[in-house]
C-alpha cells in the first residue's frame, strides 16, 4: 500500500439494491460503511445502525434557556430595575411577557437548529471530501446508489471489501484515496492575502466611483417626490419665486385674536369673555384648569402649589378679593401672557379654552365664597 | 426494522364475528349507576346543577363527536395516504354524533334555567338587547336544528360512504369523499362557530370573544385525536390493524402534539387580549374563570391542557411510544372535560361546583359513550378495505 486509502466504493443501481447490499456487506464482515444516495432513502439509517442526532436535545436545552432567560429579563426589568405601572396592570402581570418568552424561545431554538446543524454537527465549513473528486460521485448526483466500505485510517483488505461488494451486486468498483491534507504553507498565505488586499480595493474604489457616477440612486421613490411647495423653499409657481406666501394684510388666523391691549388693566376694559356660562364651558375650563394651573394654583385656586418647598415662586391666590374683582379681560391678559413668574399659556391653550378658564375660575371664586343666597 | 416497529403481539379479545361483541356488563352496571346519580342530582340537588352538568355533557360529547368528524375530513382533505389504515378508528368515534339529537333536544330544556337571556327583562341591559336578533328562542332552536341536522347528514356521507366502501370497493367513493370533506370543513367552521357562541358564550349573553369558535374547535381536534389515538392502539394491541407500525403512531401522536400547542396558542391569544385590554365587558367573564375557588381550574388548565402533553410528547420516541400515548390521550380527554367544566359550570355562581353529581355525571355519559363507540367498533371492518390508498398507507414508513 503505498497511498492512504479513504475506502472502496461500489456503485448499485436502486434504494432497494443499496439496501439489500448493507446487509449482505455487513454479514461478511464489513462494518465501517458509509452510503451515498441521490436523495434520502427510507430505512437506511437504521441499516448503517447510525447514531439518533443529538441535535433535538441542543435545541430543547437552547430554546429552554432562551425561554427562561426572557422571562428573568422581563421579570428584572419590569419588578425590580424599572418598575413603571402601565394601562394599570400590575407589576409582576407575566400575562404581557408571555409573548416575548415565545418568540425568544422560537428564534433562539431556530437559530440553534440551523447553525447547530451547519457548523457543529455538519462540521461547516468544510472545503473537500475525498468522495467529491471520484468517478461514482458522478453518478450518485444522477441515478446511482454508492456504498463504500471505510479504511482504517487509510489502511485496509482493498481485495475483501471487493469482492464483498461484488457479491452482493455491485455494477462497478472504485478505489478512492484519501484527499491530500498537508497544511498550507506559505505560499498559499501570500496567495490568498493578496487575493483579499486585492478584492478590497477593487470593491472600495469601485463603491466610490460608483457613488460619483449615481449619485444618489433611489430604488424605491415612493411619495418622496410629489408636485407640492416645500416650507422655506424656493419655487417657481409664483412670481415672487417663494414657496411660501404672505397671507394679505390684515389677515387674522381664527382662534388667534392678537390682543392689543398693553397691560392686563387695559385688557379688563377692553375685552369681554365671549363664551357664555354654560356647564359645558365650565366643564372644559375645569379640565384646563386641572390640566395647566392647578399645579401651582391648587384645584381651588387658593395659590398653594403642590410642588415641594424647593419650589420658590408663590402664586397668586385666585380667591383673594383683587383677583375677585379684577375684570374677565384682566384674567385673560395674564393667562395668555403671563406675569411676574408665570409664563405665558397663549401657545399651549386655545382662544376659547383660556376664556373658559376665566369662567371656570369665576365658579371657583363663587364656589368658596358664596353668598347665604346661593346655601338655600 | 427494529423490534419497535413490529406490532406487539396480538392480544386474542373480540375478532369481527366472535361471541364477545356483547360489551362487558361492568359498561352497563356503570351506565346504570350514572343514570341514578343523574336522576338523584335533579331531585337532591337543584335543576341548575343538573342543567350545567347536561349542557357540560352536550358540549363535550359535540366536540368529541364532531372533531372526530373533522380528523376524518381532514385525511380526505390532504389525500394522505398514510392515515387510511387508521380512518375507521375517528369513523367509529364520530359514531357519537347522531346521538346529539337526542341529548341536544334534551338540552333545549335548560334553556330558562341556566341562560339569562332568555328571562323576561334581560333585554334591559344593552349588550344583550343588541343580541335580541340573534339570541331569541325561534332563531335559537332554528339554528340548533340545522346546526346538528348538518352534522348528522355529513356523518352519513363521510363515514356512511366509507363504510359502504368496504363492500363495494368501488375507487370512486374515495373521490365523491374527498370532493365532500372541504365542503364539510366549510361547514363545520361555520356550525362550531354558532355552536359555541350559542350553548357557551351565550351563558353570559353580554360577554363577547370573537375567536371563541376557534378556541372550541381546538379543544374538539385535540380530544378527538386523543380519542383516535386510544382507539387505534386498542386495536393495535388486539392485533386488529395488521401492518400498522410505530411509525404510524407516530404521526398520529405528532397530530396530537401540534394540536395542543394550537389549543395553547388560542387559549393564550384571547385571554391575553382580553387581560390587556381589561374592559369591563369582557374581563368579568375571565374573572369568574381566574379568581376565587376557579383559579384552581384555570391553573390546572394552563398545565394540563398544554405543558404536560407538550413535554410528554415533544421527543420522537414518546410519540412512537404506544403506552406514552395512551396515557397522555386519557389524560387530554380528562383535560378536555376540565377545559368544558371550566367555560360552562361558573354560569352556577361563585364557588366550585364539583362533586358527586359531576361524577355521577361523567359516569354516565362516558359509559354511554363507552357502549356506543364499541358497538361501532364491532359493526364492519376495522380497516376501510375498500379504499385504494390501504395498501399505500400500510408501506407508509418514517425513513
Amino acid at each position: 500500500m503505498s497511498e492512504p486509502i479513504f475506502g472502496v466504493v461500489g456503485l448499485f443501481r436502486s434504494a432497494d439494491e443499496l439496501l439489500a447490499a448493507i446487509a449482505e456487506v455487513k454479514a461478511k464482515g464489513q462494518t465501517a460503511l458509509e452510503a451515498y444516495t441521490p436523495y434520502p432513502v427510507h430505512g437506511i439509517d437504521e441499516a448503517l445502525d447510525l447514531p439518533k442526532s443529538k441535535l433535538a436535545v441542543l435545541v430543547f436545552l437552547i430554546g429552554s434557556l432562551a425561554c427562561v432567560s426572557a422571562f428573568a429579563f422581563e421579570w428584572w426589568t419590569s419588578t425590580v430595575g424599572y418598575p413603571l405601572r402601565t394601562a394599570g396592570k400590575p407589576y409582576n402581570g407575566w400575562q404581557g411577557w408571555v409573548l416575548v418568552m415565545v418568540e425568544a424561545t422560537i428564534l433562539f431554538s431556530t437559530f440553534t437548529a440551523g447553525v447547530g446543524m451547519l457548523f457543529a454537527f455538519n462540521k461547516l465549513p468544510f472545503f473537500g471530501h475525498p468522495m467529491l473528486p471520484s468517478r461514482s460521485m458522478t453518478g450518485v448526483t444522477r441515478d446511482r446508489f454508492a456504498l463504500v466500505v471505510r479504511s482504517a485510517n487509510g489502511v485496509m483488505d482493498v481485495d475483501a471489501a471487493t469482492r464483498a461488494l461484488v457479491a452482493a451486486g455491485a455494477e462497478s468498483i472504485e478505489v478512492v484515496p484519501v484527499l491530500d491534507d498537508r497544511k498550507p504553507g506559505v505560499a498559499w498565505w501570500l496567495r490568498t492575502a493578496f487575493a483579499i488586499a486585492a478584492a478590497s480595493v477593487v470593491a472600495g474604489y469601485g463603491t466610490a466611483w460608483a457613488i460619483k457616477v449615481y449619485p444618489t440612486v433611489k430604488p424605491m421613490v415612493n411619495m418622496q417626490v410629489q408636485p407640492r411647495l416645500d416650507a422655506q423653499a424656493a419655487d417657481p409657481f409664483f412670481a415672487n419665486g417663494r414657496g411660501m406666501q404672505l397671507p394679505p394684510t390684515g389677515t387674522v388666523a381664527r382662534g388667534y385674536m392678537p390682543i392689543l391691549a398693553a397691560t392686563p388693566e387695559d385688557a379688563g376694559t377692553a375685552l369681554v369673555n365671549p363664551l357664555p356660562i354654560t356647564a359645558q364651558v365650565l366643564a372644559r375650563g375645569r379640565l384646563v384648569f386641572n390640566l395647566h394651573c392647578a399645579v401651582c394654583h391648587d384645584r381651588l385656586g387658593t395659590g398653594k402649589p403642590w410642588l415641594d418647598s424647593t419650589y420658590q415662586a408663590q402664586p397668586v391666590d385666585l380667591q383673594s378679593s383683587p383677583m375677585r374683582s379684577a375684570r374677565d379681560g384682566y384674567l385673560y391678559w395674564v393667562i395668555s401672557q403671563g406675569i411676574r413668574t408665570m409664563p405665558g399659556y397663549a401657545a399651549d391653550i386655545s382662544q376659547d379654552d383660556r376664556w373658559a378658564v376665566v369662567r371656570y375660575i369665576r365658579a371657583l371664586q363663587r364656589s368658596q365664597n358664596a353668598p347665604t343666597r346661593d346655601l338655600k | 426494522m427494529s423490534a419497535s416497529r413490529e406490532p406487539v403481539s396480538p392480544v386474542r379479545d373480540s375478532a369481527p364475528g366472535s361471541t364477545m361483541h356483547r360489551p362487558p356488563a361492568v359498561l352497563w352496571a356503570l351506565l346504570a349507576v350514572g343514570a341514578a346519580g343523574v336522576a338523584g342530582t335533579y331531585v337532591l340537588q337543584s335543576a341548575q346543577r343538573f342543567w350545567a352538568n347536561w349542557l357540560l355533557w352536550f358540549v363535550f360529547m359535540a366536540c368529541l363527536g364532531l372533531g372526530a368528524l373533522f380528523v376524518v375530513a381532514l385525511q380526505h382533505v390532504t389525500g394522505a395516504s398514510w392515515s387510511v389504515p387508521l380512518r375507521r378508528a375517528p369513523e367509529r368515534i364520530a359514531a357519537l354524533v347522531p346521538w346529539l339529537v337526542p341529548v341536544g333536544l334534551v338540552a333545549l330544556l335548560s334553556l330558562p334555567v341556566l341562560f339569562a337571556w332568555t328571562r323576561p327583562g334581560a333585554a334591559s341591559a344593552p349588550t344583550i338587547a343588541l343580541k335580541a336578533s340573534w339570541l331569541n328562542y325561534p332563531f335559537f332552536v332554528t339554528r340548533l336544528v340545522i346546526c346538528v341536522g348538518l352534522w348528522v347528514l355529513s356523518y352519513r356521507l363521510l363515514v356512511g360512504g366509507s363504510v359502504r366502501q368496504d363492500l363495494t370497493r368501488d375507487p370512486a367513493a374515495t373521490v365523491r369523499l374527498r370532493r365532500f370533506a372541504p365542503v364539510f370543513m366549510i361547514l363545520l367552521a361555520l356550525t362550531l362557530t354558532a355552536f359555541a357562541f350559542d350553548w357557551v358564550s351565550s351563558l353570559e349573553a353580554g360577554w363577547y370573544s370573537d375567536i371563541f369558535g376557534v378556541y372550541l374547535f381546538a379543544g374538539a381536534v385535540t380530544s378527538a385525536l386523543a380519542a383516535t389515538s386510544l382507539v387505534v392502539i386498542y386495536l393495535y394491541r388486539r392485533g386488529r390493524l395488521p401492518g400498522v407500525t410505530a411509525d404510524h403512531l407516530y404521526n398520529l401522536g405528532g397530530l396530537l402534539f401540534g394540536f395542543t400547542i394550537f389549543w395553547g396558542y388560542i387559549a393564550f391569544s384571547q385571554y391575553l387580549l382580553q387581560w390587556y385590554a381589561n374592559l369591563p365587558e369582557e374581563i368579568f367573564w375571565f374573572q369568574q374563570r381566574t379568581t376565587g375557588s376557579m383559579e384552581a381550574v384555570f391553573i390546572l388548565l394552563g398545565i394540563g391542557h398544554f405543558f404536560v402533553p407538550f413535554l410528554a410528547l415533544i421527543r420522537r420516541a414518546d410519540k412512537m411510544n404506544w403506552r406514552r400515548l395512551r396515557w397522555v390521550s386519557v389524560w387530554m380527554l380528562f383535560m378536555e372535560a376540565v377545559d368544558v367544566f371550566w367555560l360552562v359550570s361558573p354560569v352556577q355562581g361563585k364557588g366550585l361546583h364539583l362533586g358527586w353529581p359531576e361524577l355521577a355525571f361523567a359516569i354516565f355519559f362516558l359509559s354511554a359513550g363507552l357502549l356506543i363507540v364499541r358497538r361501532a367498533l364491532h359493526m364492519g371492518e376495522d380497516v376501510p378495505v375498500g379504499d385504494p390508498f390501504l395498501a399505500d398507507g400500510l408501506k407508509f414508513h418514517l425513513r
